[in-house]
């Protein structure tokens, strides 16, 4: 870590990449009880780079901006982004550096051993590659 | 959005979109169907691709200018519903998808059958069912594309480019060693007499047609094209040239080096192997060739019908947007990030076709909706043309218009009279079963009209009467905007009902008046449903009323009496089952179980809202003078929106307030606010300290307070005492408490109107 992120809190500004809706939903309410000052959602669409995509772009977009206003509906002031990238944590890593962010937190995804291994098992990833504090919410409580 | 992620989000080149087209074509006419097209025209049938390739020309030159000029996920499908309007667009997504399906099955049959070449794999009789050899090879691989599609392996994508490199490299190889070999005497006679002489070029046709299946699926990912203007056309003609150019050239080689009559089914299963082997045997390697030839075979088959389940997610995911089909399809799985029900469903009915059809019979049934969906296609061009909209501008034009979309149109039509009656036959059952479900499902859903239609009725003066009849009878009548007013209370209903009316009246919509009946779980629903008298004595009044004034405000009126046990719950599964898009309902202290009313059996309700809900704590309905507070956020949107239309109808005066930790701030916030909302001639009040005191002194001047809920899920915590049921006891007048809709909400609004 460099000297200019330990100047500034942990949570001055939090990265919060999710995936959909119910996953921004869930983490939005996850990051609230610890009250950070800026937060920016990312919404990373996943590209195949030269080939056709899993799903329509369009598609994605839709999930992004349904994601965002969930934020939203707990952090009315989020900044949104959304990236377009081959590798998902790749494009968090890079996007936190390009806004400085000062942490990035997120929830690991649910799902056995084979589905952590399809997608990639991004959890480890994140936390091993990233440059900067990464702060693993909680899995939610019964009840949300 | 920036404009570089705009930039990334197209990410696909030329060579990549090229090999889309060439990948999906290349399988089928080579590996496949030569035998099949052998038998059916002898060496003419090189002949017959060569006219499948101009009839694809016609289209692709269609769908190319369509798809510069609407770059939208799902290709044909979309141009074909945007412009001929959802009854086309069901014919055309469900014969698009289907088309598919049927093309995915027939690829992977042929997979199977290069399978069985080198796997000894048992035939297998269930039943009835008997599995051949090639039908279980078939299922195999068609689970393993599925599987593969389901969790988006995204290495799969990639492999794409470089197996057409590989395919059209071992297929040139092919061609030179094969043509070394031709002996021009086997061509010979060029129409033989027992397929029909040269009249059974068109037959042909219609039979290797399914070869010529991919160029369109370039369109189904335009959005995705860098330079969709240059490279979408040149891919699209291009690869519908090289791969008639490659088929014409191999049948020739084929037949000049065995005669065609050995080529047949009754002889071999993969006469592609058999030439090679006499290709490759004059240079010594004729194994090798078997081999790379199968290889080829295999590659080939893999990737026409993984680019088919990959197309036909694109299809599902537009007619889902449409509303043509369940959006809940296309939901996207949360680990995978992939449209895994489409891919599931696809999958299913490849499964399905594999083990009932044979390759001709899937071959041809491919072809026949495809052609229909391009005979269309051809059409919707000529109708985004003459309707001068002004939003349609191709950065490619077809040349020559209208010749070359009319003789697209009419060929692709045309040549379905070349196949057999049942396959037309088959054809037209899925064209009526388009046409039923659109009447049937669609039309109830989708709000979308076509330019078509839209044409029509513009001009309703100049046009035949009964084209604008038959438009005007076939509209979409999804669109229409629903409110709902469940209703308990006579005290009330006048009041609910006014608020309803002026919102049904502004969207030219319409309210549903619905009267639940909670009866005890120990009586029956039928029971009570045949005694209402019993329950509520004049049931059937409070409705009747409720029609009498919302008809004088001259909105159209249902009514619809419904027996729960339940109370509360129903009126959100009624709000889902009849589609409403705003519920505005009552909220007072009286007992639980009182229907209509917010406070019973809340908690279970969770967080998930069907619709808009506006809900009214009636003092008396008096929208002179409107208070909104607001912290910003999608529900004080819709208070913005409530307070716009009484505003407009009613001439209120609006306040809005905003209490903020420091007043500048505030001031700044708010003005921003009432610009973006359209209220900008508002009273702007910000106060700073406590919340509920300042929403209460700034009540004391007005008539109606309108609360968004400022966090999720607040119609269904009202009993819990929060802020919002605080303000709304602790003023005087009336309270207006809005909510937007969640689940079905953003995205739906987004792009749903």
């Amino acid at each position: 870590m460099t000297a200019e992120h330990s100047d500034q809190s942990l949570l001055s500004h939090v990265l919060l990449p999710v995936a959909d809706e119910e996953d921004a939903e869930s983490s939005s309410l996850a990051l609230e009880p610890y009250a950070p000052e800026r937060v920016t959602t990312l919404h990373v669409v996943e590209k195949g780079e030269g080939v056709p995509d899993k799903t329509p772009v369009e598609q994605s977009e839709d999930i992004a901006q349904a994601a965002f206003e969930t934020v939203r509906q707990v952090f009315p002031d989020a900044e949104d982004r959304t990236a377009y990238r081959r590798d998902v944590v790749e494009a968090i890593l890079e996007v936190a550096e390009d806004v400085d962010a000062s942490a990035i937190a997120f929830r690991p995804r649910e799902g056995g051993r084979l589905a952590r291994f399809l997608s990639g098992g991004r959890t480890t990833q994140i936390v091993t590659e990233a440059d900067r504090p990464v702060v693993v919410l909680p899995r939610e409580g019964e009840g949300g | 959005m920036s404009s570089d992620d705009e930039e990334l989000a197209k990410d696909l080149g030329l060579l990549a979109a090229l090999t889309i087209g060439v990948g999906t074509m290349i399988g089928a006419g080579i590996f496949v169907l030569p035998g099949q097209a052998a038998a059916a025209a002898g060496p003419a049938v090189a002949l017959s691709f060569v006219v499948g390739g101009v009839i694809s020309l016609f289209t692709a030159l269609s769908a190319s200018e369509l798809g510069t000029a609407m770059p939208k996920a799902g290709g044909s499908y979309y141009y074909v519903n945007h412009a001929l309007g959802p009854l086309f667009g069901c014919i055309a997504g469900w014969g698009n998808w289907m088309g598919l399906a049927f093309a995915s099955a027939f690829y992977t049959l042929g997979f199977g059958e290069y399978l069985a070449t080198f796997l000894p794999i048992p035939a297998i009789g269930l039943g009835i069912v008997t599995l051949s050899s090639f039908q279980i090879g078939a299922l195999a691989a068609g689970l393993v594309f599925i599987a593969v599609n389901y969790v988006g392996a995204k290495e799969t994508g990639r492999l794409q480019v470089f197996i057409v490199v590989t395919l059209v490299g071992i297929l040139t190889l092919f061609s030179v060693l094969g043509f070394l070999q031709t002996d021009l005497s086997t061509l010979r006679p060029f129409f033989p007499a027992e397929t029909g002489g040269a009249t059974a070029i068109l037959p042909a046709t219609g039979l290797v047609f399914v070869s010529f299946l991919g160029f369109a699926k370039i369109t189904t990912v335009a959005e995705e094209l860098k330079n969709p203007g240059r490279n979408l056309p040149l891919a699209v003609v291009g690869s519908v040239l090289i791969v008639t150019t490659m088929y014409a050239i191999i049948m020739v080689v084929l037949m000049g080096v065995i005669n065609w009559r050995q080529l047949s089914p009754e002889f071999t299963k993969t006469p592609v192997l058999d030439v090679a082997e006499i290709a490759f045997g004059t240079v010594g390697l004729a194994a090798v060739g078997v081999g790379l030839l199968t290889f080829a075979g295999l590659l080939a088959t893999a990737s026409s019908a993984n680019a088919s389940i990959l197309a036909s997610s694109r299809i599902n995911f537009a007619m889902g947007r449409d509303r043509l089909i369940s959006p809940k399809l296309n939901d996207i799985h949360p680990n995978f990030a992939t449209p895994y029900r489409s891919i599931a469903v696809t999958g299913g009915l490849i499964l399905l076709f594999i083990v009932v059809g044979d390759v001709k019979t899937l071959a041809k049934a491919g072809s026949v909706l495809h052609l229909i969906v391009y005979g269309l296609l051809n059409v919707a061009l000529i109708i985004m043309r003459e309707s001068n909209s002004e939003e349609y501008q191709p950065e490619f034009e077809v040349p020559l218009y209208p010749i070359v979309p009319v003789l697209g149109a009419l060929t692709s039509f045309g040549l379905i009279a070349f196949m057999k009656p049942i396959e037309i036959g088959l054809a037209l059952v899925f064209v009526v079963g388009g046409v039923v479900w659109y009447f049937a499902y669609a039309r109830s859903k989708t709000e979308k009209q076509g330019i078509l239609s839209e044409f029509i009725l513009s001009r309703s003066e100049e046009m035949p009467d009964s084209a604008v009849t038959a438009a005007s009878s076939m509209k979409p009548d999804g669109g229409q905007f629903r409110v709902m007013v469940p209703l308990a209370n006579p005290e009330h209903e006048k009041d609910l009902i006014t608020l309803a009316s002026a919102f049904a009246r502004q969207r030219n919509g319409i309210l549903e008046a619905v009267h639940i009946i909670t009866v005890p779980d120990q009586t029956s629903l039928e029971y009570a449903a045949d005694h209402l008298d019993e329950h509520e004595h004049n049931y059937h009044e409070i409705l009747d009323e409720a029609q009498r004034d919302a008809e004088t405000f001259g909105v159209d009126v249902e009514t619809h009496t419904i027996v729960s046990h339940r109370s509360f719950e129903e009126v959100f599964s009624t709000a889902r089952s009849h589609d409403a898009d705003l519920v505005v309902m009552g909220w007072g202290e009286d007992a639980h179980g009182s229907p209509g009313r917010v406070e019973s059996a809340l908690d279970d309700l969770g967080m998930d809202l069907p619709s808009d809900f506006l809900v009214l704590k009636d003092r008396g309905f008096d929208p002179e003078h409107v208070l909104v507070p607001t912290a910003g956020g999608p529900d004080s949107d819709l208070s913005a929106e409530v307070a716009r239309l009484f505003r407009d109808a009613y001439d209120s005066e609006v306040t809005l307030l905003h209490v903020a930790d420091d007043a500048a701030e505030g001031e700044a916030f708010l003005e921003e606010w009432a610009t973006d909302h359209d209220l900008a001639h508002a009273n702007l009040r910000v106060e700073t300290g406590d919340v509920e005191q300042a929403i209460e002194r700034a009540a004391e001047d007005c008539s109606m307070v309108i609360l968004g809920a400022t966090e999720r899920g607040l119609v269904s915590r009202l009993v819990s005492g929060s802020l919002v049921a605080d303000v709304a006891e602790g003023v005087d007048c009336s309270v207006l408490l809005a909510e937007r809709a969640h689940k079905r909400g953003i995205a739906d609004r987004l792009f749903g109107r």
